[in-house]
């Protein structure tokens, strides 16, 4: 009995040995498995741990995800606190080393983005607010591009004998960036200064970028469902601020987002914050390509 | 080094030229034309000279911002020291000899405040359709390495309970429980098998803890739960829950742990009251683990098995003493269990402890579907007779259900069940002066489903069963055959507090000392939690 266990586990860890030729790179949201996957190509094998239409701040701490955790080199992650409430005790069970905090394989794509939003005082009294800041900051392209060029500096410390072809991904993100950012800058143009009402408070950074204002929210607090007496003052800010686009994400309650729109005349905006949360939109380019038709075609109206 | 030399050859021939344009009007020669010619032919050289530097200079500039570009993109993610001072600034006119140190610094104090007000982000849009779109902002994204201070930089999440707050090295966290309780028995702790649960009708505050946890240094994090809880007689007593270290990056997938901890046994009984789905513990983790729960100071080993699929075997070594180690060297409240004496069995050998093997594992039946399943054991000496022993069987099965559009976690179905076997051998107690040594066994079961129907509510239905072995001998109110069924509904005003509304059916059969009874039990509870995000198991 014990020599068949001894025998298989030896078998199991060879095959898992000579198999590791790629580098193994878990994401905890689709966002940043989509950059991954255009920095790393073809020599990385990328797993995203929440679904594109999942609230990333309830994934719920699936044993399976320990198994994807304990064989990865590199993690990456919002950090901010977006990932709180469900990544700890999945790395406390991984138990590797490569994914310390500090680690080469630790990749926080906050790092180095200066977080909007970042409450003067903390107080749970204003919701479900991040200490950090907002941390939904992926919708910025510029941010993006620093996220990418973030996972192109690991993926290189991780595995150095393919840094050239991450520095070429990661350049070419960078250029595509740039040139799509004329033209969904162009398109945006015209509603410049607008006001827009959101289910939730994430598209700060989305709306810093290209000039709006999302000022009015369905929610009276973030993470706290609506009520009905706060929902009669949401209809009248929006009338009053002749409000024409509501942003709804996938898992948001879009009924109460209809209803609100119906009696107010704003279009209801289906939106997501993570590639492949909407129809064809698979990369990120593809996601901020929607995301910006949806917008214009609602103001338009 | 070849922006220094560049800039002397650069500084000679500016110099050079610049005399030579001062020089060659001031000193025409009107009688000798060619030489005046000569001069201005030489100035031309020069300048042309100084146009091909020029050139060659932005030339080398710009091989060294590319050679840079690659440096950095070759740099490792791991902050090592603060970001450099940007160079100073490289213009092809003559260095400015005023500043040789640099005056300001954009990747630490960036050009725009770090927080624009609340509410009102100043567009960052072009105004007008002529400009081109900015593709950089040093405003949000810093110009040096990602891994360089900024305000948006997060301390240490990966510890245990949650992240830390900002510059803090221990998360804290406290917890209360508040139960108001009515109910048909007047002696509320005769039917509620939990120390935690409600023990009296009125109001209980039976669960406040405090919970501290944090990186104790690179290879070990610490955590403790420290309870208070106010008894009957409105006395606060103290109970150290749990205390231990435990290490964070042994090889092969294992983890040690030591201290004060609960025995990892099924699923309620490594958890703390405040995460449960009903009120009360189920019977069977509070007539056989014990009203405490199985828990103990001793040391751990868990091993994540290498398979395709979630798997993990863990083994204890704990005291197995008093009240915590309720079916095992367990002397009684009053120096009787299961109405013999008990002895004060010492710690001779490592057979006196109790050793708590467990293998348990999870699959994803689909994207949305999960199950996770165990098996644990107890086993260890008891203390009512010189030789008698015990030996406790469990099975678990956890199933959840969340679709992928799920909103703060709702909806959601989760499927719960224990089953328990115990064989206890009741000795003849201390001086064997108990008429006759009996061995129990003991066994039960509870299943509980929890449907999350709204968004912030949940309703459950949990159906109980223990079955005693019946004694002619042994008169003891725990060793009554019962059953119950529970259902509760709870709010969630956010993920920090809760209030729940649960009743209970209890039926106890009749044995040979006690007579059968039903019960009816109404309970209103209430929690609230403050401090460190706690992060939720599944």
């Amino acid at each position: 009995m014990k020599p068949t266990i001894a025998i298989l586990l030896t078998v199991f860890s060879a095959i898992t040995g000579t198999a590791r030729a790629k580098l193994n790179v878990v994401a905890t949201l689709a966002d940043y498995a989509a950059i991954a996957r255009e920095i790393g190509g073809d020599h990385v094998d990328i797993t995203s741990m929440a679904k594109p239409t999942e609230d990333p701040h309830f994934v719920d701490a699936r044993p399976s995800f320990v198994v994807k955790l304990r064989s990865a080199d590199i993690l990456i992650e919002g950090g901010a606190e977006l990932e709180v409430g469900w990544l700890p005790p999945l790395l406390q069970n991984a138990r590797n080393a490569k994914l310390d905090t500090g680690a080469i394989g630790r990749v926080q794509a906050c790092e180095g983005i200066r977080l909007l939003d970042v409450p003067a005082t903390l107080s749970r009294a204003a919701g479900d607010v991040h200490a950090s800041g907002n941390p939904h900051f992926m919708v910025d392209p510029i941010i993006a591009k620093a996220v990418a060029a973030h996972i192109a500096r690991a993926f290189s410390s991780a595995d150095p004998a393919n840094a050239a072809s991450y520095a070429a991904n990661n350049k070419k993100f960078e250029a595509t960036i740039d040139a799509k950012l004329q033209e969904w800058g162009k398109a945006l143009l015209p509603f410049r200064g607008q006001h827009l009402a959101a289910y939730h408070d994430d598209w700060l950074y989305f709306a810093h970028r290209f000039g709006f204002e999302v000022d009015v929210f369905l929610e009276p607090k973030p993470g706290v469902p609506p009520s009905p007496s706060h929902l009669a003052e949401v209809i009248g800010k929006i009338k009053a601020e002749k409000i024409k686009a509501i942003i709804v994400e996938p898992y948001h309650n879009r009924k109460i987002a209809t209803k609100v729109a119906s009696s107010t005349g704003a279009h209801v905006v289906d939106a997501a914050q993570y590639p492949d949360g909407l129809p064809n939109t698979a990369t990120y380019v593809e996601l901020i390509d929607v995301l910006v038709t949806r917008l214009t075609t609602a103001l338009k109206n | 080094m070849q922006t220094i030399r560049n800039l002397a050859v650069f500084l000679t021939i500016s110099l050079l030229s610049s005399r030579l344009q001062a020089e060659s009007p001031a000193t025409p020669a009107p009688s000798n034309e060619e030489i005046h010619q000569q001069l201005l032919g030489m100035q031309k050289a020069l300048q042309d000279q100084q146009t091909r530097h020029q050139a060659e200079l932005a030339a080398l500039k710009k091989q060294i911002a590319d050679q840079q570009m690659v440096i950095d993109s070759l740099k490792p993610a791991v902050p090592d020291s603060p970001a450099p001072p940007p160079p100073t600034p490289s213009k092809a006119a003559p260095p400015d000899p005023a500043p040789a140190f640099p005056t300001t610094d954009p990747s630490l104090v960036p050009d725009a405040p770090a927080v624009p007000p609340a509410g009102k982000q100043p567009p960052s849009a072009p105004a007008t359709a002529g400009d081109s779109f900015p593709t950089t902002d040093p405003s949000i994204v810093t110009d040096g390495p990602a891994s360089g201070p900024s305000a948006g930089l997060l301390p240490s999440p990966g510890l245990l309970g949650g992240a830390a707050a900002k510059g803090s090295y221990l998360n804290i966290s406290f917890d209360a429980v508040i139960a108001g309780a009515a109910s048909t028995d007047p002696n509320l702790s005769s039917l509620e098998v939990g120390d935690h649960d409600p023990q009296q009708r009125g109001f209980n505050a039976r669960n406040v803890e405090l919970a501290l946890d944090g990186a104790v240094d690179p290879f070990f994090e610490g955590f403790a739960n420290i309870v208070f809880k106010l008894d009957n007689n409105n006395q606060t007593q103290v109970e150290v829950e749990e205390a231990f270290g435990q290490t964070t990056d042994l090889p092969f997938g294992l983890q040690a742990k030591a201290g004060q901890f609960f025995t990892q046994f099924g699923r309620i009984n490594p958890t703390h009251p405040h995460t449960w789905d009903f009120v009360d513990a189920p019977l069977v983790q509070g007539l056989l683990l014990g009203p405490d729960g199985l828990r103990g100071v001793g040391a751990q080993l868990a091993w994540v098995i290498p398979l395709p699929f979630y798997a993990q075997a863990i083994m204890a070594l704990q005291n197995g003493q008093g009240g915590t180690g309720y079916s095992f060297r367990n002397p009684g409240d009053t120096g009787t269990f299961f109405d013999r004496s008990t002895i004060h069995r010492q710690t001779d050998g490592l057979s006196d402890l109790v050793i708590t093997p467990r293998l348990e594992a999870s699959v994803d039946l689909t994207s949305t579907q999960t199950i996770l399943g165990g098996l644990s054991a107890a086993f260890g000496p008891n203390d009512t007779g010189y030789n008698s022993s015990t030996q406790i069987y469990g099975a678990d099965l956890f199933y959840k259900w969340k679709p992928s559009d799920a909103e703060g976690g709702w909806p959601y179905v989760k499927w719960q069940s224990e089953a328990m076997v115990r064989r206890y051998e009741a000795g003849q107690g201390l001086n064997n002066t108990f008429t006759a040594a009996e061995t129990f066994h003991d066994w039960g079961a509870y299943s509980q489903v929890v449907w999350g129907f709204y968004k912030g509510w949940a309703a459950g239905l949990r159906g109980d069963y223990m079955h005693m072995q019946t004694s002619d001998v042994t008169n003891d109110p725990q060793r009554q055959s019962r059953s119950r069924v529970s259902t509760d509904l709870t709010w969630y005003p956010s993920e920090f507090s809760k209030f729940r509304l649960q009743y209970n059916y209890d039926k106890l059969q009749s044995n040979a000392f006690l007579p059968s009874r039903d019960e009816n039990s109404l309970f209103l509870m209430y929690e609230i939690a403050l401090g460190a995000h706690g992060a939720h198991k599944f």
